[in-house]
């Protein structure tokens, strides 16, 4: 039915786009200005996007800039992102985009952006190659896998002796990627792997492959909602190997979706989480919010305000916004934004995290 | 190819296979039993199930009072909550089973629309229901309390059995032989198997076919509510989309077996969970759907009308 919906999204999408597109075509932003956040607000994953929705939100508010948020809800899934690209870059409004969150749908809507000049942060999207599809319109707010996947790897051999670990994907674009990572780094302590599919329920199959291959640590580069189903089965079934996945899996609702099985999972991000940033400005956050913030609200707060430093420079353009986030740097929550030609942030370090008595702990910078 | 895997795991796999299909079979009833009746693929069976699931996850919190963070149960307690998800969850699901009908396909079956308009309407409903259930939850899964210590009861012939598939296996294999009974015994059962001979003759008989739909309705939504709690048992979350895979699992068993075949959705559940397992063993799990659906083209090619051909008369309830 999944296929039939989208397919029913894409012809309305087009529908709708060829009504609006004739007046819009060219013209200058007569109205309020507008900062996109685009990434997963429906979906399974929709927890992780609205952390970061919220981040930009809390940002707009703290500035009192008379600038909208413009809801882009991708449910980080490239079929969905691709349709409504186009409908993004024709609002001229729009003069910064605040991701997309995902590397899959990144990858198909920076090409429309780059076309259109709308400058765009991610601060969550960790492919390595997204520069390629976005050129001069990309900055990444984060490290890359290429420093993640390493990282991920590290963690699991500092805190496994004698390491041998079972790779799993789920087949997204993030999750191939940096499980290739991680089993590069790793060489001859990788004993299995597996990929599992995005929808997958029953990991029987998977989790006999782990026990014969004598696994003592398994690494999920997936996102959460199929991380928790996954440990919760391992241990059900006796498997008592240690779990560890990337910033996919970093997010409350693992916790909360996988309970006790979560204990000890061994978690990395590039992120940095907003309240060791901050306290003061968490409670805030928390105040105002109405909810905790999560994985990458600190990123996407920080790229948010890169935008708005822009704006208050007197930038009302994409163009101009583009060239001011190029020639400056802004000193954010989780680090100094100062983006290299290829738009990437360097100086900082992967962070690891263990989940304890229900918790999300930092554990610090893995060395 | 992890053939070695294969036959060192074999009756372990084999158990996880039963336990897999007896969920599939019981979702695949719904589909086929429709068929049966009305010649007509119930698209929406699979948010008949959905449904189920939530009805279960509202019926241990709300009604037994079950939190989350709980310990597991035990006792009267753990039987009572076990019961009462049961029948919240296929009782629920019977109802939307038979209002999807009344809503969406009575007034097209008495105008005598072509099928393909109902199909669009079943597809209609799916979607409806999908989407409600996507803003309704906020787009996210939901967690399902932990009834009860999943522990290994037994190891049989090389087998690890566990408490909760067991009591699956067991449970699912009961409601099939009364579905069974029920059929081939009750009046309204006959009046079933009636309509699906010749809908006009027994009309004529003097069958009330509104009353015969219900009930196949009301029978297929129960075992899919059924399967709903046995699924959120064993696997212990649910989300607006689960039944999207396990609606087209069950409806391929059901192909498999014979569609509109009672024994043979059984046979073709059952089937299913066997060779996703045996397969996602031997190729990996991103490879299971693609073996599993190779196998039923090729059972297709070779026996059009599945293992156990079509339509109920045949099967011989």
């Amino acid at each position: 039915m999944k296929k039939i919906i989208s397919v029913f999204t894409a012809v309305a999408l087009a529908l709708g786009l060829s009504v609006s597109l004739t007046p819009a075509a060219n013209a200058a932003c007569s109205g309020k200005l507008k900062i996109a956040y685009q990434g997963p607000l429906t979906g399974s994953d929709a927890a992780l996007g609205l952390n970061m929705l919220r981040g930009v939100q809390f940002a707009v508010k703290k500035s009192g800039l008379d600038v909208e948020v413009k809801e882009v809800d991708d449910q980080g899934d490239p079929a969905v992102a691709g349709p409504i690209a186009p409908s993004v870059s024709q609002d001229e409004c729009i003069i910064g985009l605040v991701g997309p969150a995902y590397s899959g749908a990144s990858r198909v809507s920076l090409p429309v952006y780059l076309s259109a000049g709308l400058p765009v942060i991610t601060p969550s999207a960790t492919n390595p190659t997204l520069f390629d599809f976005g050129g001069k319109i990309f900055h990444r707010a984060v490290l890359t896998d290429d420093y993640q996947g390493p990282a991920l790897a590290k963690l699991v051999t500092n805190n496994v002796k004698n390491a041998k670990v079972f790779i799993i994907n789920d087949a997204s674009d993030y999750s191939v990627g940096l499980a290739k990572l991680v089993g590069f780094t790793l060489g001859s302590k990788v004993v299995g792997k597996e990929t599992t599919p995005t929808g997958t329920t029953d990991f029987t199959s998977t989790i006999a492959r782990i026990k014969k291959s004598k696994a003592n640590a398994v690494i999920f580069t997936g996102y959460f909602s199929q991380a928790a189903v996954l440990v919760k089965q391992m241990r059900d079934a006796g498997s008592k190997a240690v779990f560890a996945g990337g910033d996919g899996v970093l997010d409350q609702q693992f916790v909360k979706l996988a309970r006790k099985a979560a204990e000890g999972a061994l978690l990395t991000a590039p992120a940095v989480p907003f309240d060791s940033a901050n306290a003061k400005l968490a409670k805030e956050f928390k105040k105002v919010m109405g909810s905790d913030p999560g994985v990458y609200t600190t990123e996407s707060y920080d790229a948010t305000n890169f935008f708005l430093e822009a704006i208050k420079k007197g930038n009302k353009s994409r163009a101009t916004v583009l060239n001011y986030i190029k020639k400056n740097s802004y000193k954010g929550l989780s680090k100094t934004l100062k983006f290299d030609d290829k738009g990437e942030v360097a100086g900082v370090d992967v962070n690891g995290f263990v989940i304890k008595g229900g918790k999300i702990v930092l554990s610090g910078p893995i060395k | 190819m992890d053939f070695g895997l294969l036959f060192s795991e074999f009756p372990s796999l084999t158990f996880d296979g039963i336990a897999l299909g007896a969920i599939y079979a019981l979702i695949s009833l719904g589909y086929t039993l429709v068929y049966g009746v009305l010649r007509l693929i119930n698209f929406a069976h699979s948010e008949v199930f959905m449904i189920g699931t939530f009805a279960a996850l509202m019926a241990s919190s709300n009604i037994m009072g079950v939190k989350i963070e709980d310990d597991p149960l035990s006792g009267g307690k753990l039987i009572l909550t076990i019961v009462v998800c049961l029948v919240v969850a296929m009782l629920t699901s019977g109802i939307v089973a038979v209002l999807v009908e009344i809503v969406a396909y009575r007034r097209l079956r008495k105008r005598g629309a072509t099928k393909l308009a109902t199909l669009i309407s079943a597809i209609g409903v799916s979607i409806t229901l999908v989407e409600a259930f996507r803003i309704m939850t906020d787009s996210l899964p939901r967690e399902f309390p932990r009834f009860f210590e999943k522990s290994l009861v037994a190891e049989i012939a090389g087998a690890q059995i566990r408490n909760d598939k067991l009591l699956v296996i067991f449970a699912a294999g009961l409601m099939m032989f009364v579905l069974d009974r029920f059929i081939s015994k009750t009046r309204i059962g006959k009046g079933i198997r009636a309509v699906s001979q010749d809908e006009q003759t027994s009309v004529l008989m003097g069958i009330n076919i509104n009353r015969v739909v219900t009930v196949t309705f009301l029978m297929g939504g129960l075992m899919a509510g059924a399967a709903a709690f046995f699924y959120v048992l064993v696997y212990e979350n649910t989300s607006f989309r689960v039944g999207f895979f396990l609606g087209i699992s069950a409806f391929t068993a059901a192909v498999l077996g014979g569609i509109g075949n009672i024994r043979g959705a059984l046979v073709g559940g059952f089937a299913l969970g066997l060779l996703e397992v045996y397969g996602s063993v031997l190729l990996g799990t991103a490879w299971k759907h693609v073996i599993a659906f190779t196998i039923l083209v090729l059972v297709l090619l070779l026996k059009p009308t599945g293992l156990l051909g079509e339509s109920i008369q045949q099967a011989r309830v």
